[in-house]
């Protein structure tokens, strides 16, 4: 029965992907596997270190302090990879719930999807690699079983607080954000202060790293490594075995509970009158059309998310490289990421241009309004928020970064990314349309899966790299030819609007219908 | 012989390779309730879809309220139109009223006395207490009858209903009725899709089975008491599909 369930999700994960996403799929396999070896590899370098002769002799100083420093630098900077990457919206749980129907039994059904979604490849690496890590280390047998328990225990304590952290994101939207941002900026002022006094401080620090790894031992990657390193005896393994094992099976049997409660009633949600002032406004500023629209894009939980990611990026990098004494850093980087954020602002916009309403919009099409009414509509109104951040973007980089150049530089080359992104976004939205589905257990996006963010974001950076590199004597060239392109597609795009509606009646409507 | 107000000519819609409608024939006059019946997969659902707009059709021709439906009437003839689709389409984040509210803008209808005519309409079907409840918390019976109101509340001219007693308690069924006959004895043509033979038999004044693409049998007033001395509607429906008997195959059971 396992074995059907497996091919059933199996199944449920390919028929969601279109060609596009089934060759990202290779390329995410092969990064896994490199991803696998690079870490096991240098896990194994870490630890060596200190015993190999040739490395004793290249690293003189490489003092028995300094080393355990490096090895808990590594174990916690690790945690906190394995905290980012661990996956958890795996598994379509309306789908795997509909085998209750067909008589599943619940709790057999809640063990195997734990045992499917704990079993994610990535999940998978970073263990194995923790146990790698962790046993090299080992000198004792008997430390064996707490290892092994320690990196089981630290694993579902990351899924289970993931789990909740998410929901708690979801429900609690803006108290999490001004959470966020107060972190950040009290982060910041402790940077503030430590760059103010470097050498001070670096001179007062160096002499106590025992301090320093006496702090970073009791933090999560810490205690790993104190698992296996540290010499407890056979009666206190015994006692933190049996204790681990004791806290793991609580906390298994929470997610069991959970799981149970999710599938047996996903559906029962708090029935409450609503008020929404966000649409009200949003018609007034809006338009029905695009005001609609625009609502459903910004009450959506997924975008809340990538509302909160693109409001910290910036807060954090940007004073970041503006204190780096290296010019490129002011002329390439700052621009980029700055010029990303309406980017991304459109890509929330544009990418839901369909999927988030899906069905919805055959209720529109039988309205008595011109189908290319509605769609410019749309389009306008999505490009006007992007539009005003990027407006406000282009004053902010004018008066407090001048040194990135000119002010036509910039206003040209941010339009000129504006527009890539934006004929992108267009192709996407008809060419890698799906119907957007959202659980806390999964998640599919209407138009960008997971793993083409990350193309983008380095499609972003090359175009940042291409539009704001410093050319001296030949900006005029570079100007000439995005100035070109920016007038010649922004025409085409007024002008062919038509071409937007006999695309959407062509790839979406059919797909739409079908769906019903 | 009434004027029509639906007339079909030679309609024919594929899929791809699948043909589903081949030219199809029908004439509905107007001010009438008119009933479409046929087994699954028979093409009604796909010709609702063609009178909507919502599907495009690869040849034939069709007219409603005398205009012919092409991309220059295409406005006019969806002002006049109103449909329950199977499942029906809602706009699920807002709540019932903002939903009732927003479909009446776009359709220009006066705001006068509108809330007091949703809120009787919504009390007629029991769902006034979801009035302010978001659509995504409905259930299928009250979105069906949330669809319904919101149909009859954009004043049609031609109401076209895909199941609309799908999911619907006996009770909201009988008020659907209703209404039905309300709008029909104000001028409302209103097209009827259903599995349920009893209702469109009790409802409808001409009856089209739908087999295959074609209509098979068209049932008017007249043919249908010729026709119904001797056999229900169940029979002569089984008759115009071509059922064919399968008992046998079950003998195991």
């Amino acid at each position: 029965m396992f074995s059907r369930l497996l091919l059933l999700n199996w199944r449920i994960f390919l028929s969601n992907l279109n060609r596009f996403q089934l060759l990202l799929m290779i390329g995410y396999i092969m990064f896994l596997a490199i991803m696998l070896v690079n870490l096991i590899g240098t896990a194994i370098v870490v630890v060596l270190m200190d015993t190999d002769p040739w490395m004793q002799m290249q690293m003189p100083w490489l003092t028995p302090t300094v080393y355990m420093f490096i090895l808990l630098v590594f174990a916690n900077t690790y945690w906190v990879m394995h905290f980012s990457f661990t996956n958890l919206r795996l598994l379509n749980i309306e789908e795997n719930r509909k085998l209750l129907g067909f008589g599943f039994p619940l709790k057999r059904l809640a063990r195997y999807m734990m045992v499917i979604s704990f079993c994610h490849p990535v999940n998978i690496i970073y263990n194995f690699t923790w146990m790698v890590f962790l046993l090299v280390q080992v000198r004792e047998a008997y430390k064996i079983p707490v290892v092994i328990s320690g990196v089981l225990l630290n694993y579902v304590l990351i899924y289970s607080i993931k789990h909740r952290f998410l929901q708690i994101v979801e429900r609690r939207f803006i108290a999490v954000v001004i959470g966020f941002l107060i972190l950040v900026f009290s982060l910041f002022q402790m940077m503030a202060l430590f760059s103010e006094n470097k050498s001070k401080l670096l001179f007062e620090i160096i002499p106590r790293v025992e301090t320093v790894n006496e702090f970073l031992s009791w933090i999560p990657g810490g205690l790993l490594i104190q698992s296996a390193r540290t010499d407890y005896g056979f009666q206190n393994a015994l006692v933190m075995f049996v204790f681990m094992t004791v806290l793991i099976v609580f906390i298994l049997l929470d997610h069991f509970n959970k799981t149970c409660e999710g599938l047996h009633k996903p559906a029962l949600r708090k029935i409450e009158e609503a008020s929404s002032n966000l649409w009200n406004v949003l018609r007034k500023l809006l338009g029905r059309n695009a005001g609609k629209y625009y609502y459903y894009v910004m009450i959506h939980p997924y975008n809340r998310l990538q509302v909160l990611t693109l409001a910290i990026i910036p807060i954090i990098y940007v004073p970041l490289l503006m204190n780096l004494e290296y010019e490129i850093a002011k002329t390439i980087a700052i621009p980029t990421i700055l010029a990303g954020i309406p980017v991304a602002l459109l890509a929330m916009g544009m990418a839901n241009m369909y999927g988030y309403e899906n069905r919805e919009l055959l209720l529109h099409l039988q309205f008595p309004v011109k189908l290319e009414k509605q769609l410019k509509e749309r389009f306008l109104g999505v490009i006007i928020l992007p539009l005003l951040v990027f407006y406000v973007i282009t004053v902010f980089e004018l008066l407090v970064i001048p040194e990135i150049g000119e002010a036509i530089n910039i206003f040209v080359a941010n339009t000129f990314m504006f527009l890539c992104f934006m004929l992108l976004f267009i192709w996407s939205s008809y060419y890698q349309y799906q119907k957007a589905t959202y659980s806390s257990f999964s998640y599919k996006h209407p138009i960008i899966s997971q793993k083409v963010t990350f193309a983008i974001s380095f499609t972003i950076f090359s175009v940042g790299y291409l539009v704001f590199v410093p050319l001296n004597g030949l900006e005029w060239y570079r100007l000439t030819i995005m100035g070109t392109v920016i007038i010649v597609m922004g025409v085409y795009l007024w002008r062919h609007m038509d071409v937007l509606v006999n695309l959407f009646k062509k790839r979406i409507l059919m797909r739409i219908w079908s769906e019903l | 012989m009434p004027e029509s107000a639906i007339s079909i000519k030679e309609l024919v819609k594929s899929y791809e390779d699948t043909v589903v409608l081949e030219g199809l024939n029908l004439e509905v006059p107007e001010g009438t309730v008119f009933g479409l019946i046929g087994p699954n997969g028979a093409g009604k659902s796909t010709l609702i879809g063609v009178l909507t707009g919502l599907l495009n059709f690869d040849d034939g021709e069709i007219y409603i309220k005398g205009l012919p439906l092409d991309t220059k009437n295409e406005l006019e003839i969806k002002r006049q139109l109103s449909s329950v689709l199977q499942p029906p389409l809602l706009f699920e984040q807002f709540t019932s009223l903002e939903f009732i509210e927003y479909v009446c803008d776009i359709y220009e209808i006066s705001k006068d006395g509108l809330i007091e005519k949703a809120y009787s309409l919504m009390d007629f079907f029991e769902i006034k207490d979801f009035a302010k409840i978001k659509v995504n918390k409905l259930s299928s019976g009250s979105r069906k009858k949330l669809a319904f109101v919101t149909a009859v509340l954009v004043e049609p001219k031609v109401m076209l209903l895909d199941e609309p007693f799908e999911a619907v308690d006996v009770i909201s069924i009988e008020r659907m009725k209703t209404v039905i006959r309300r709008l029909k004895a104000k001028g409302v043509t209103i097209i009827i899709t259903s599995h349920i033979l009893e209702v469109i038999e009790n409802l409808c004044d001409d009856i089209a089975i739908l087999h295959k693409g074609h209509i098979t049998a068209y049932l008017d007033s007249v043919s249908r008491k010729e026709l119904q001395k001797d056999s229900s509607l169940h029979q002569i429906f089984e008759k115009y599909v071509e059922v064919e008997r399968k008992d046998d195959i079950v003998d195991w059971l």
